[in-house]
């Protein structure tokens, strides 16, 4: 892909990008979530809104692991750049 | 520094911390620093039965590495001007 | 971390990363937020018993351990009938 045409050279570009959009964040603890990006540093600290957290519980039983999910809802959000795992853009399909 | 601003903005608004422990604190945001340290005054916890620790405790500092997430009061930010001031200092950044 | 100021003499709780809890009164601390309690307790909580008070007097809190402090209200918490409480102590934080 020409760079000129998308403005990424480095991955902060990617994010940079993002702003104002809906994003897909990976993060420590088997959770994730998507909200709509509106700051970041780099530390990759976050502050999303309109955010939708999942959160897998994996629970080992006698024969398999059952995993249970959890979602909940928040408007605004801070998230801490220690926990983020990765940070995705919006699909552009 | 950007957070760091944000933060500052918001203080005497109600916020809740998360912490890594699980814990989550509601409480009135009195101060924060350059680490990310927050100050809360007139606190509660969510869950207080399971979690009973912090039920005389009025006021707390909390350590900014432990924490998860800060949920924040949606309309006392300007998500157009965090926006601009985000692309600003990713311009200063690059630019060094 | 100037902000500690405000407890110096102060009953507070201290919250560890172990997920511990330590009351006693702030008698000073330093810019890596090292902690001096006096009169200090551990607070140990478990679901089979009430609150155990284990007395450990001066204590010395390395300020990495230190996840959280809180001021105490003394009237309230002496309201308290530690006695009486049944909880899981605080999970360790995981990062």
């Amino acid at each position: 892909m020409d760079v000129s045409s998308t403005g990424i050279q480095e991955p902060f570009d990617l994010i940079r990008l993002s702003l104002s959009e809906r994003v897909f964040v990976k993060l420590r603890g088997d959770r994730e979530m998507t909200g709509i990006l509106h700051a970041y540093d780099g530390h990759m600290n976050l502050i999303l809104s309109d955010v939708e957290e999942t959160i897998m519980i994996v629970s080992e039983g006698e024969q398999q692991a059952t995993v249970n999910v959890a979602k909940r809802k928040m408007d605004m959000l801070f998230v801490r750049g220690d926990g983020v795992i990765l940070v995705s853009p919006p699909s552009r399909t | 520094m950007l957070i760091f601003s944000v933060f500052k903005t918001l203080t005497d608004q109600q916020v809740t911390v998360e912490l890594k422990n699980d814990l989550s604190i509601t409480g009135v945001l009195k101060s924060v620093d350059q680490f990310l340290n927050i100050r809360l005054d007139n606190i509660t916890v969510l869950d207080e039965t399971r979690h009973p620790h912090m039920m005389a405790v009025k006021n707390c500092f909390i350590r900014g590495s432990v924490v998860r997430y800060v949920q924040l009061p949606a309309e006392h930010v300007d998500t157009q001007l965090l926006e601009d001031a985000t692309r600003r200092e990713a311009q200063t950044q690059t630019k060094r | 971390m100037s902000s500690l100021q405000g407890y110096v003499d102060r009953r507070v709780l201290l919250i560890l990363q172990d997920g511990r809890a330590i009351v006693g009164v702030m008698a000073g601390f330093d810019q890596k937020s090292n902690v001096v309690l006096s009169d200090s307790k551990e607070r140990v909580y478990s679901m089979e018993e009430g609150v155990e008070e284990i007395p450990l007097g001066l204590y010395l809190v390395k300020g990495d351990m230190i996840i959280l402090i809180g001021e105490l209200d003394e009237t309230l918490d002496q309201a308290v009938d530690l006695s009486s409480i049944r909880a899981e102590p605080l999970p360790p934080i995981r990062y």
